[in-house]
């Protein structure tokens, strides 16, 4: 399979009042065509960071500083106004994290999934644009005839769904999905995640999935990348990531997450809290929290490595661990 | 419909409440209108008869011998006939000098919403998508300097510059007292050459909204939606009117509605200086004569001229917020 998107060497910084804090380092990964690739980490570890620079979407204080964002080998940074605008939504479009207010009060519906035929002009008339779109709502479970509602009609979890509906309008080439699926119940989530998939093995876009439920993404995505305080620290396939994780952080982000079938069983956690990114330390990020940090940890900062095998690993003494036989693993199951 | 039907009951019922102050108020004063003018009378050396009182009594719509309940009563039925007493300056019927000033006052308030909103509203949106520029420095101080200058002193500025000294625009009148009134081009332009002057003055004191816009428009601009707007790849004008502009009326409508009693008390300042023959006018000639039939027409005037505004401020927020449009009906 060939890279749709390839990242090299991306920053995002903000500009504060405290200075620049770099809220995306140096990452670099690529997602494959047809792939689903997950995203995870501590809320404000840059997930949605990544995002938004996938689609150029930042404006100030926000900048990305550095890298370059390859989609179908052409670098987005390098784009025009015009080239941009075609290409957002058409090539590329998001689910945003906060589906529940991206949504324009006072047009319909209608209106708004309007907006996006018209302006990649991809249909001649309004009815063409409505047959469309309701087609597009019953992907979701919308009944077609709220097309013509207003989104305050709608509940928090419809909101979620037609958003959703709305970023696959123009059969994009990569879906990014920020927490899509939070105001929805488990049943819903997995009933709209596996028509996403559906569409995916049908239509063989990617998917970029960020989500906190470690368990869905293990079970939906086909690789995962863990991010720590704007580093990706770790990526590889989901069967392995918990299973078998080379990244301490990686082991921790797993032991924090109860399993689906409930057995008791103690959730050892992280200790510490996540890094303030106006004082980044020299050495690994990490170091300050982890259990197997060395002198050369809080000095030398670790870059990601290619292991052929398996994925990319950032980390000087990555952990040769396997869950799976140990004992029963706190994600084994889900496998 | 029901929403529209309870606001036009909430006004009637507003309106109910000021005729009623309006009614006791004079009432309540000391020196009843009647005592003064006979007071005026007798130094002058007048006959007072009771035909006088009758007559003076029958002008004020006061009474010593009906009950005040059923004065009030009179007074209610009276109003809406349109029978608001007689002018003691003018000696005519308060309702007609009301109706001349009301024209001008008409003209001059509403040319002014119509010229200012769209101004200021355009300048807001255009400063707020241009935010930290040079040119949304330049506009925003300078609007923000322009309407903190006190409007007696803006309307007298203008009126000795231009007017008075200068002599580009008339020192006065609604239009050319030579001219009759009809739906001439020669007409037309002479109300307008007249009307220019109070109402740049007008126009000039509410540059303050672009500052509201604006502060509104970048809220806007900061919302999910408008990201997604772009995400989706619509067009940066699209954006900027039909996701952010959209939504940033929506509060200068209501700010509108809480600021259009100050518009018509600004107006007043303007007509009394560039001795326009509006409300404020009347008003002013009223007061200096001590008309209490017509300062008590006016305040009514006033009263109803506000309310309507709100109302048609609450009617338009109604047709352009899809939310309230649910919420109330
Ligand atoms: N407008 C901003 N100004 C300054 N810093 C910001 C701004 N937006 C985000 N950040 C910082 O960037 C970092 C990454 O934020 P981001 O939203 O990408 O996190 P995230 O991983 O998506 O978190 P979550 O899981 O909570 O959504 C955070 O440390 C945050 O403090
Ligand atoms: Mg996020």
């Amino acid at each position: 399979m060939s890279d749709l998107v390839q990242v090299n060497n991306l920053c995002v910084d903000y500009i504060t009042f405290g200075g620049r804090v770099r809220a995306v380092d140096d990452v670099s990964f690529s997602i494959k065509k047809g792939e689903i690739l997950g995203l995870a980490g501590e809320s404000g570890c840059g997930k949605s960071t990544i995002a938004f620079a996938l689609m150029r979407l930042h404006r100030p204080p926000a900048l990305i500083s550095e890298g370059e964002i390859l989609f179908d080998g052409k670098d987005i940074l390098d784009f025009s106004d015009e080239e941009l605008r075609k290409f957002r939504w058409a090539d590329t479009s998001m689910v945003f994290q906060s589906a529940m207010s991206c949504l324009n009060p006072v047009k319909t519906i209608e209106s708004q999934f309007y907006d996006i035929f018209e302006a990649h002009n991809v249909v001649s008339t309004k009815e063409e644009g409505a047959e469309r779109a309701k087609e597009l709502l019953q992907i979701v479970d919308i009944p077609p005839e709220r097309l013509y509602d207003y989104p305050h009609q709608f509940s928090g979890g419809m909101r979620q769904r037609v958003v959703i509906a709305m970023a696959l309008a123009l059969k994009p080439k990569l879906l990014i999905m920020d927490e899509p699926t939070t105001a929805l119940d488990v049943v819903v989530q997995r009933e709209i995640l596996q028509k996403v998939y559906e569409l995916k093995e049908e239509f063989g876009f990617s998917v970029l999935f960020i989500t906190h439920d470690l368990s869905l993404m293990v079970e939906f995505c086909d690789r995962i990348g863990i991010m720590y305080s704007g580093k990706l620290v770790e990526v590889a396939p989901s069967k392995e990531i918990l299973g078998k994780p080379q990244h301490p952080y990686s082991f921790g982000l797993g032991n924090s997450f109860p399993t689906l079938h409930g057995e008791l069983q103690e959730m050892i956690g992280i200790p510490g809290s996540p890094l303030d990114l106006n004082h980044v330390p020299d050495g690994c990020r990490f170091a300050e929290r982890c259990f197997n940090a060395s002198e050369q940890c809080r000095t030398d900062e670790p870059q990601l490595r290619n292991d052929e095998a398996r994925g990319w690993v950032a980390c000087h003494h990555p952990l040769a661990i396997d869950f799976r036989e140990l004992q029963d693993a706190p994600c084994s199951e889900l496998n | 419909m029901r929403y529209i039907f309870t606001r036009l009951g909430f006004y009637f019922l507003a309106f109910l409440f000021a005729v009623t102050i309006n009614f006791f108020l004079p009432r309540m004063m000391p020196g009843d209108p009647i005592s003064s003018f006979l007071g005026r009378l007798a130094q002058s050396g007048g006959q007072i008869t009771p035909e006088t009182i009758a007559a003076l009594e029958a002008l004020y719509g006061y009474s010593t011998s009906v009950p005040l309940w059923q004065q009030f009563i009179g007074y209610l039925q009276s109003i809406m006939v349109g029978e608001w007493g007689v002018s003691t300056r003018f000696f005519q019927p308060v309702i007609e000098v009301l109706g001349r000033g009301t024209q001008w006052t008409l003209l001059l308030v509403g040319g002014y919403l119509l010229i200012s909103y769209t101004l200021t509203t355009f300048l807001g949106i255009y400063v707020a998508w241009k935010r930290g520029t040079w040119a949304d420095s330049l506009i925003t101080v300078g609007s923000v300097v322009i309407s903190s200058i006190p409007a007696v002193v803006m309307a007298l500025l203008l009126y000795f510059a231009f007017a008075s000294n200068l002599g580009w625009f008339p020192t006065g009148y609604a239009y050319d007292p030579a001219l009759d009134p009809a739906y001439t081009w020669e007409f037309v332009s002479s109300v307008l050459y007249h009307l220019a002057l109070p109402m740049i003055a007008m126009v000039l004191l509410g540059m303050g909204n672009v500052m509201g816009m604006r502060s509104n428009m970048i809220n806007q601009l900061g919302e999910d939606f408008i990201v997604m707007g772009w995400a989706k790849g619509v067009r940066d004008r699209k954006v900027m009117f039909s996701y952010g502009a959209r939504n940033a009326i929506l509060p200068m409508i209501t700010s509108f509605a809480m600021s259009v009693g100050a518009i018509f008390g600004g107006s007043l300042i303007i007509e009394i200086i560039f001795n326009y023959p509006g409300l404020g006018q009347v008003m002013f000639q009223a007061m200096l004569a001590r008309d209490y039939p017509l300062i008590q027409g006016y305040l009514l005037m006033m009263t109803i001229m506000v309310l309507s505004a709100n109302f048609i401020a609450d009617m338009l927020l109604f047709a352009l917020d899809p939310r309230l449009r649910t919420a109330l009906d």
